[in-house]
């Protein structure tokens, strides 16, 4: 079978599995905490999302690592948060040689329509996609995966930019380090205060991160599942937002990644079909 | 899928986009004859561009000793197995599979390195084919036990694995010189380079989350220097330069001369499909049939042209080989008399002249004056 055909039955498959869903993002008061656990996650409705692996673009995932996601909203009119639950037996917080990371993305297009590619959208039709990834989390919970964490033993004399006990980030703060690693940019995507990054695309490879970061979330592992928050205002200030708010409904999708599958980038599952995102007021 | 035109493999190969050959052709000659495994080259690099977190493993320039070394562990026995038995040559013209062929479901054929697998860079070092015989005399080439020291950077592919790979198009070659860069920027440390490079010339750098590779030293190509692996080779095996285009090529350009008009210097690999642009003039003293599965069946030509010059032969491209450590600027143009050989720029200034043969005195065994006999001493 060709790749075509594989990525056409899985991908029409996907669309017949999420026809129809819709979910409710459940007015509620004061501020949302980016705790999985939190109560307010009580009055919210679980949907219930099937992911079918990406077989539209290569590198494909045609294995199907993690099969369901169950989604629930809450807002405050003001900040839109959504709770991400799936089953994933391999806890992944690291993003190493050949290792990858859990992640979790929700994407929403720019402008309130299903004819947006779910694709990662598609020339002029832009969507923004809120990620939050395991080895971010891991950065802000454990402190940041340097050398000294990933190899405790590993023998250096001496870095040049930098003076002993040697941390990262800290250290590189300087023309001389940055030059290493690219610039000012790298730096900063990996000094993020929080675990979720901001990008937006206009089709597949084309994510670009935000110049504002504003999301926030937390990711827990408990007994064999991961328990995501992510947030964000609707609209951010000096920066693109995408069309939506209290009683200005949208749609959104949702991607996974399971690390020691090898997931990250493109080979990843995804819900094939907008699910319509009610926004009460 | 776009056909792209390969001339090392006499045959079209897909390439994902659509493809112009750059107006010349970053390229680097090493002569294996000559390498004697110092590694000058590998701290110049390390000490220029990976002194850095997270860059600890990393040798964009590398020298391991084949068949033995592998630097990352067994890349290349990998990418015979990748590639698999049918690795046909028809005459000049390859038949089999590429790595660009990919599969259904990958873009190209790769196979992914695991953190432990870049860790011994001087594994098998000095280490030959078998163990030797007592009695066992080297006298004729090729030996019957060899070994050799293969020096290695990106190799600037014309058709590069790592920008077929990347699902970011993070990964670029330049118009102007045809070296590859990752853009910092655009990478998202996804590895699918890492993966699809079938020299494992891209490496992630797990701090600052982002595939590195060797740049090609090009902000000092851009000043018209050669890259610090090529001048500070103790050996002097190394000439870096610019390939023309297919058809293009002019006999007094030292690269165009090597490469595609002697035919001594040969790419590495070529099955990859690539058009890797580091030539070897393969080792004399190894088996044809080793050299040519390395660099394809121009190997027994290479061999015998550099066996002729060193019979006195080939003078030009004796001269020419004068001319391989002998400055730090990029040379366009060589000229090869007599006595000594030239390097000129691209405007055809000179700036290089080096004499072929070093002046010599002979002094008498016996000195008559004082009646004594000389030692063999300077
Ligand atoms: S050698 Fe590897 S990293 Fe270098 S250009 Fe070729 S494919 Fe890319
Ligand atoms: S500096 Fe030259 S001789 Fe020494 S290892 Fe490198 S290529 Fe070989």
């Amino acid at each position: 079978m060709n790749g075509l055909v594989v990525g056409l039955i899985t991908f029409l498959a996907g669309l017949a599995l999420s026809f129809g869903l819709e979910l409710v993002s459940v007015k509620v008061k004061g501020p949302i905490p980016t705790d999985p656990f939190s109560k307010v996650w009580k009055k919210a409705k679980a949907v219930k999302v099937p992911l079918a692996g990406q077989t539209v673009t290569k590198p494909m995932e045609v294995n199907l690592p993690i099969s369901e996601i169950t989604v629930k909203s809450v807002n405050n009119g003001k900040e839109i948060a959504f709770l991400l639950i799936w089953e994933d037996k391999t806890q992944d917080r690291f993003h190493l040689i050949n290792k990858f990371s859990d992640a979790v993305a929700v994407q929403i297009p720019y402008e309130p329509s299903a004819d947006v590619p779910v694709t990662m959208g598609a020339k002029g039709k832009r969507v923004l996609i809120l990620h939050w990834t395991a080895f971010r989390q891991e950065n802000i919970d454990n402190g940041y995966s340097d050398v000294a964490k990933i190899h405790p033993n590993y023998a250096y004399d001496w870095y040049p930019h930098a003076k002993p006990p040697y941390r990262y980030p800290e250290d590189w703060n300087n023309q001389y380090a940055l030059a290493y690693i690219g610039g000012e940019k790298v730096y900063r995507k990996n000094t993020l205060k929080t675990p979720i990054r901001e990008v937006v695309a206009e089709g597949y490879g084309s994510s670009t991160w935000k110049d504002v970061q504003g999301a926030d979330g937390r990711g827990v592992y408990r007994n064999g599942k991961w328990y995501v928050v992510i947030k964000r205002d609707f609209v951010e200030e000096n920066t693109s937002n995408p069309e939506w708010g209290p009683g200005r409904d949208t749609f959104v999708t949702f991607a996974v990644w399971d690390g020691s599958s090898g997931n990250r980038g493109a080979r990843k599952v995804l819900s094939y079909q907008w699910i319509k995102l009610r926004i009460e007021r | 899928m776009a056909k792209a035109y390969n001339w090392q493999i006499n045959r079209e190969v897909n390439y994902p986009y659509e493809h112009e050959r750059p107006e010349k052709q970053f390229a680097v000659v090493m002569d294996l004859n000559k390498c004697i495994a110092c590694q000058t080259c590998t701290v110049a690099c390390k000490t220029t561009w990976t002194p850095g977190r997270g860059q600890e493993y990393q040798l964009w320039n590398n020298v391991e000793t084949k068949p033995n070394g592998f630097y990352p562990l067994g890349w290349d026995v990998k990418l015979m197995e990748l590639l698999g038995e049918d690795q046909r040559w028809k005459g000049d013209r390859y038949e089999g599979k590429t790595v660009l062929d990919g599969t259904d479901t990958e873009p190209v054929l790769g196979w992914m390195p695991d953190d432990l697998d870049w860790t011994n860079p001087n594994i098998g070092e000095d280490e030959v084919n078998e163990p030797v015989d007592i009695g066992t005399v080297l006298e004729k080439f090729p030996h019957p036990i060899w070994m050799f020291y293969l020096p290695r950077i990106c190799n600037h592919c014309t058709y590069p694995a790592c920008v077929a790979a990347c699902p970011r198009q993070a990964i670029y070659k330049r118009k102007e010189d045809g070296i590859v860069l990752i853009d910092p920027e655009r990478c998202e440390g996804y590895q699918e380079c890492v993966k699809a490079c079938p020299y494992k010339k891209s490496m992630f750098n797990y701090v600052a989350r982002i595939s590195q590779k060797c740049i090609g030293c090009f902000p000092r190509v851009e000043n018209g220097l050669q890259p610090q692996c090529v001048i500070t080779c103790i050996g002097k095996i190394r000439l870096m330069g610019f390939l023309s285009r297919p058809g293009e090529e002019k006999r007094d350009n030292p690269i165009d001369f090597l490469v595609r008009i002697k035919k001594v210097a040969l790419p590495l690999y070529p099955q990859t499909g690539l058009e890797p642009n580091v030539y070897y003039i393969p080792p004399i003293n190894v088996p044809l049939s080793f050299l040519k599965q390395m660099f394809g069946p121009g190997a027994e030509h290479a061999v015998k042209t550099y066996m002729a010059m060193r019979e006195g032969k080939e003078p030009e491209l004796q001269a020419l080989l004068h001319l391989f450590g002998s400055t730090d600027r990029i040379v366009h143009h060589f000229s090869a008399g007599t006595n000594e050989v030239i390097g000129y720029d691209e405007n055809m200034n000179e700036i290089v002249r080096v004499p072929l043969y070093e002046p010599f005195q002979i002094r008498p065994h016996k000195d008559e004056r004082l009646g004594v006999v000389r030692q063999d001493i300077p």
